[in-house]
Formats: C-alpha cells, structure tokens, sequence
C-alpha cells in the first residue's frame, strides 16, 4: 500500500498509470491545483538541472593522475601486507607448532635418556636388597637406603616380612 | 546515465573492465574513473558546496571502490554500485562535519562560499561582470536551500533531478526502499519549492 507522498511523488513523475492514475486523481480534493504545483516541480526540476548540471571537474588529468599514485601505494601496501600475513597461513602455523613439539619431545627424550631414575636422587646412593630366610619369609625383601650426604641417613625398609628373625626380635 | 567515455572505450563492455579490475589490472580501473569521474566529483559537489572537499572525497570514493571492487557481484550495474560508494563516503562526511559542528542544522553546518570565477565549475562562456555576479547569487541560493535538506535529502533530489536515476537505481544506491526513496523525493522537493519559489519563477 503507497502512502500519500509515494503516489504524489510518482505522478510528479508521471510513473502512475491506469486504474492507479485514475483514483488518484479523482482522490485529490483540488485537481487544478495540484496541477499547478505538478508545473511548479517541473520548473524546480529544469531549473535545478540547468543550474547544477554544468559542474565540471577542473584538471581532470592531475585528478586521475593523482588517484593512479594513490592507487599504486594502496596496492603496493597490500602486497607486501599480502605476503606477510600470507607466509603465516594456519597450515604454517600448525606445522611450525607440530615441529617444534617433535623437537621438545625428542629433545626431552635425549636428556632423560642421560639421566637415570638412581641418579635423580642426591638423597639415595645405595639400594641393598637381601632376602630373609625364603622359607620362614618367601616374599620378604628388606632394603637399606643411605645419604651420601654427609649427615648419614640410613632408612631400614622392609616390606613382606611375615615374622621376625630369631636374633632380630627385641628382648 | 552518460558517461564521458569516447565511442572507442565503450565498445569496452563496463562488465569486462570490472573483471580485469578484480584480476588487479589498475589500467581497467582508470577507463572506469574516466567514465565516472566527472559525475562522481559534480555530485559530491552538489551535496558539500566545496570544490577541495568534493575533490578529495571524490579520490578516497574511487579509492574505496579499487579496494572493494573484488566484492562487486554485477547484481546491480557499476554506477549504481559506485554511487553506493560515493553517497556513503559523502553522507558519512558531511554527518561528521555536522557532529563537529556541535549538531548545528545542516543550513548553519555548511557554509557558503562564493565559487572562484576563474574554476571551471563555473560555465564556461565569459559572462559580463552582472551576469556573472547574478549566477553567483542564484547559485548560493540553491546551495543555501540545498544545505538546509539532511544529507539524506540531498542525495535523492540531486540522483533524480540531476543525474535523472530511476527510485530503483537510488534505492539500491542508498540502500534504502523505493518507497523510502518516493517519500525522501516528496519531502525534499516540497522544500525546494518553498525556498527557492522566487528564484525559479524569475530567473
């Protein structure tokens, strides 16, 4: 549905037609003076074109001379743009992290590899492993640990004793 | 629309110069900017009453458009898809200038200067010194009256009487309706009418 303005504005324009002419013109309280105001537009109109029409754009040349140079360093500031951001494409970013973590990995692998578990302790230096009587305490096994600091700390562990040995029972 | 193009260069489809454009050949872009840029710079210089300003947004109007021109989708033909350009870059100005203007109404924000006699914005038969002093006068009346019009306003008066668009070419140039287009042209020429009724009617 037009409003009021749209249909005024297309039979200023002479766009209405048909039935739509019609019943616009027959709904205009004052047809002779909408006429008038029709004419009065169409003086605006040549009046505005004559007036307005005549711009011209002085030094043509130096304008497209001027926005060729304008152009020209856009275009130069994209490429190397373009390069930068395209040598940091995803893929490159996914392979350069993928080789790097190979890299951590086996150099991580190397390094332990030189460095046995006995050795991460400086608290440990000797692991003395004796069986018990295997027929009294088949599973028993009994370890000492001692610092090779120098406060002399000896860890007596035992693990799997089923009973005390004779000699070793407190009185 | 015309365009400034010589017989030769038509024959050079608008179509094909927009394809080598996208394939990046600045040399298709420039025959586009001589078939335009006459037009482009009279229309911004219609809605900003400036030769220096319509020039520059003219250039940063081209510009823009050389940098967006691998998104045009010949839905629409290229004039329609450069004023689209053109009326965003000017509207988005003269918005500004009215901000800095401290939101002053668009008659006070633009002022109106007298146009250098010696420019070839000026016709260019040699006028006697009234002549030349009456079509000063007559034309800062027009700027004046145009000026009061919101940046809106002025596009759609000036693509449908001075450019003689189609309400579909404007709407899509604007981006707006036809029926927002119909209404703007409504308004805008009823207030053409009412400030420069006296000039008209005795030029």
């Amino acid at each position: 549905m037009k409003t009021f303005e749209e249909k005024w504005t297309a039979w200023l324009d002479g766009q209405l037609s048909g039935r739509e002419l019609v019943e616009f013109e027959s709904s205009l309280p004052d047809l002779a003076a909408a006429e008038a105001e029709k004419r009065d537009a169409q003086k605006l109109r040549v009046f505005l074109k004559k007036e307005l029409g005549a711009q011209a754009l002085s030094n043509e040349e130096f304008f497209s001379h001027q926005l060729r140079e304008r152009i020209a360093r856009e275009t130069e500031n994209r490429s190397h743009g373009g390069v930068r951001s395209s040598w940091w494409t995803i893929p490159r970013l996914v392979w350069s992290g993928a080789t790097a973590l190979v890299l951590f990995l086996i150099c991580a692998v190397a390094f332990l590899g030189q460095h046995q578990p006995g050795d991460q302790s400086e608290y440990l230096t000797q692991i003395l492993n004796s069986k018990v009587d295997p027929a009294a305490n088949p599973n028993a096994t009994v370890s000492i640990f001692e610092s090779k600091n120098d406060n002399k700390v000896t860890v007596l562990w035992t693990e799997g004793l089923q009973s005390l040995p004779a000699d070793y029972a407190s009185k | 629309m015309q365009t400034e193009a010589t017989p030769a260069q038509a024959d050079v489809s608008e179509l094909d110069l927009v394809k080598r454009c996208q394939a990046g050949d600045a040399e298709a872009f420039d025959q586009l900017v001589l078939r335009y840029r006459t037009r482009v710079f009279a229309m911004i210089y219609n809605m900003v009453h400036n030769e220096q300003d319509a020039w520059d947004l003219a250039q940063d109007s081209f510009v823009k458009a050389w940098k967006s021109i691998g998104r045009f989708r010949g839905k629409s033909s290229f004039y329609t898809w450069i004023y689209r350009i053109v009326m965003n870059v000017t509207i988005d100005w003269l918005r500004k200038r009215q901000i800095k203007a401290g939101g002053a109404e668009f008659d006070d924000a633009i002022q109106i200067k007298d146009i250098d006699p010696a420019s070839k914005t000026v016709p260019k038969a040699d006028p006697l010194p009234h002549q030349r002093m009456e079509r000063t006068e007559i034309r800062a009346r027009i700027d004046q009256a145009i000026a009061q019009l919101s940046p809106e306003h002025r596009a759609v008066i000036l693509m449908k009487e001075i450019e003689e668009m189609q309400y579909h070419e404007i709407a899509e140039s604007l981006g707006c309706s036809i029926g927002t287009v119909m209404s703007r042209l409504f308004y805008a020429r009823k207030k053409l009418q009412n400030t420069l009724r006296d000039v008209y009617e005795n030029v």
